[in-house]
């Protein structure tokens, strides 16, 4: 009994059917949420002490590479799920999210190079950030790139769902030999603000920022998981109801 | 399909069978230690194939003096990237083989079907591509050590840092191998599934061996070495046997 | 003007900010290609084989 939720979550014309319906519900906070924090991060929050107006990078890039980690995550459970539990749904959850992450492990890794400029003088630096961020985009490319070698979508589903699980169990494992590594060769670096207390019109736009991408994260899949869970449907009883024009 | 006795009868002997009566006629320690030693012995059969990832390792590294300096000095410092990167693109190389032929021939569904835990057969064939590849590497890096300038005594620390880094470099490897077992022309794919993960036993490997030329204590790394090759013995086999499975589908 | 300027950290402060929405824009032209791609093609298989089950 308990499980009926279950089966219905796990049914793709409800998952097409309820995705759909949801998708303005996360876009528009996202898009509300993102402006209110590009105006309060480039407009209202004051210059930091030190690093002037060059730290208003961190309201992209902190955003980013938060992202970057989150979808991972989020691919690797999804992965999981579907491995165990026979799960098309799942499956196509990771599916749709890996190009999103791997845009955004990009974008971090452009902005934490762009700040990296001003404040260590180069583009880029072996920081322990950057190079785990590194890494990152190039698990997400390993992953993309096992998916489009199989013909059979079910067989790239379950073999890429291997690698997701593997790889979310090394991902703490790389950044903590990174920082080891990085810890050896130089000194730590100091990405963000120093100050241990922001004042609240430095955060508060940084958490509008953070939390709008997140939900944007939400309705990019699920309009990618729309698509996804069609590729894999062959039935046509529901996709005639779906997709009439 | 396990009791159709010609398709599997030239295993029978090997693996022993399910449908004996009494359960399996042999453990699954005893079926690993058949294949490994089926693989020892195919491997011999083609020395040319054994020799190729050690030949490999020899050209990387003499690579670098040609490209960078002959001077020992210069060269000193870069020894332990050098080995460790030659190292990993060395096992790399013959990790495309770990499981091809066998997929080909369908020894591995055999392997599948022959109701033995996939697990410890896979483990089996990981053992015998270290024991073919990474332990030859262990006892071939001090002669690149000595080539790039490393002093005599800390040959026992490369050797060493080297077989235990490698134990795990073929774990972890074994899981991209069976994983990309049914793509054709795989090898990019391959290293770019496989060489993002070996990056903790590159950087413990290689701080181990520049600790060992610098005539330093290196257990620290060595153990954390070792932590990594523990946790590839108890994880890499079971992704592995899974991913062979979603394969042979 | 000076707040274009951003204290003269414009050429570093503008490009992130350009990138990341530029990514953002991506996501979103892609995903709707996406699902825009498999409704052609689920469409495209019902009237092929509009019986097969």
């Amino acid at each position: 009994m308990a499980w009926t939720w279950f089966h219905r979550l796990a049914s793709p014309p409800h998952v097409y059917r309820v995705a759909g319906r949801l998708t303005p519900w996360l876009a528009w906070p996202a898009a509300l949420l993102i402006v209110a924090g590009l105006i309060g991060g480039l407009w209202l929050a004051p210059p930091d002490y030190q690093q002037g107006d060059g730290y208003r990078i961190i309201y992209v890039h902190a955003p980013s590479a938060w992202m970057s980690l989150f979808v991972y995550t989020t691919m690797a459970v999804a992965a999981g799920i579907g491995l165990i539990w026979r799960m098309k749904v799942a499956h196509a959850v990771a599916a749709a999210s890996a190009p999103v992450g791997a845009s955004f492990t990009f974008a971090a890794l452009v902005t934490g190079s762009l700040w990296g400029k001003p404040m260590w003088g180069t583009y880029w630096q072996w920081d322990p950030r950057l190079t785990s961020e590194l890494i990152l985009l190039f698990l997400y490319l390993g992953y993309m790139g096992l998916r489009s070698a199989f013909d059979d979508v079910q067989r790239a589903d379950r073999a890429s769902a291997v690698l997701a699980v593997v790889g979310v169990v090394n991902v703490p494992i790389i950044h903590y030999s990174v920082v080891w590594w990085n810890s050896l060769h130089q000194p730590p670096s100091l990405m963000y603000l120093g100050k241990p207390t922001m004042p609240p019109s430095m955060y508060v736009p940084l958490l509008l920022m953070l939390l709008g991408f997140t939900l944007f994260y939400g309705a990019v899949l699920f309009v990618r998981l729309r698509g996804e869970v069609l590729s894999r449907e062959r039935t046509a009883s529901w996709i005639r109801e779906a997709v009439r024009p | 399909m396990n009791d159709s006795g010609a398709m599997s009868a030239p295993l029978r002997p090997a693996l022993g069978s399910k449908s004996d009566p009494g359960g399996p006629a042999v453990s699954a320690l005893a079926a690993a230690r058949l294949v490994l030693a089926r693989d020892l012995k195919l491997a011999f059969r083609k020395r040319s194939q054994l020799v190729q990832p050690l030949a490999f390792f020899a050209i990387v590294t003499t690579l670098f003096p040609l490209g960078v300096s002959p001077e020992l000095t210069v060269l000193r410092p870069l020894a332990p990237g050098v080995v460790w990167a030659a190292a990993l693109l060395a096992s790399l190389l013959a990790l495309e083989l770990l499981f091809r032929d066998d997929a080909q021939d369908g020894t591995l569904e055999q392997y599948a079907l022959s109701g033995r835990s996939l697990t410890w057969l896979l483990a089996a064939k990981t053992a015998a591509h270290w024991l073919l590849t990474g332990l030859p590497l262990a006892l071939m890096a001090p002669l690149a050590g000595v080539a790039l300038g490393a002093p005599g005594r800390a040959m026992a620390g490369i050797v060493v840092s080297v077989a235990v880094g490698t134990v795990a470099l073929s774990l972890i490897g074994s899981i991209g191998a069976a994983l990309t077992l049914g793509i054709r022309r795989s090898g990019a794919l391959l290293s770019l599934l496989t060489l993002p993960l070996d990056i903790p036993v590159l950087i413990f490997g290689a701080r181990a061996t520049e600790l060992a030329i610098g005539g330093e204590a290196y257990g620290v790394p060595l153990r954390l070495l070792g932590a990594l090759a523990v946790l590839g013995l108890t994880l890499a086999p079971l992704a592995a046997a899974a991913a062979v499975r979603i394969n042979l589908e | 003007m000076a707040f274009l300027d951003m204290g003269g950290y414009w050429p570093y402060v503008w490009p992130a900010y350009a990138v990341t929405f530029t990514v953002i824009a991506l996501n979103i032209i892609w995903a709707r290609r996406l699902l825009k791609r498999s409704r052609k093609e689920a469409l495209r298989r019902l009237t092929i084989g509009g019986t097969d089950k």
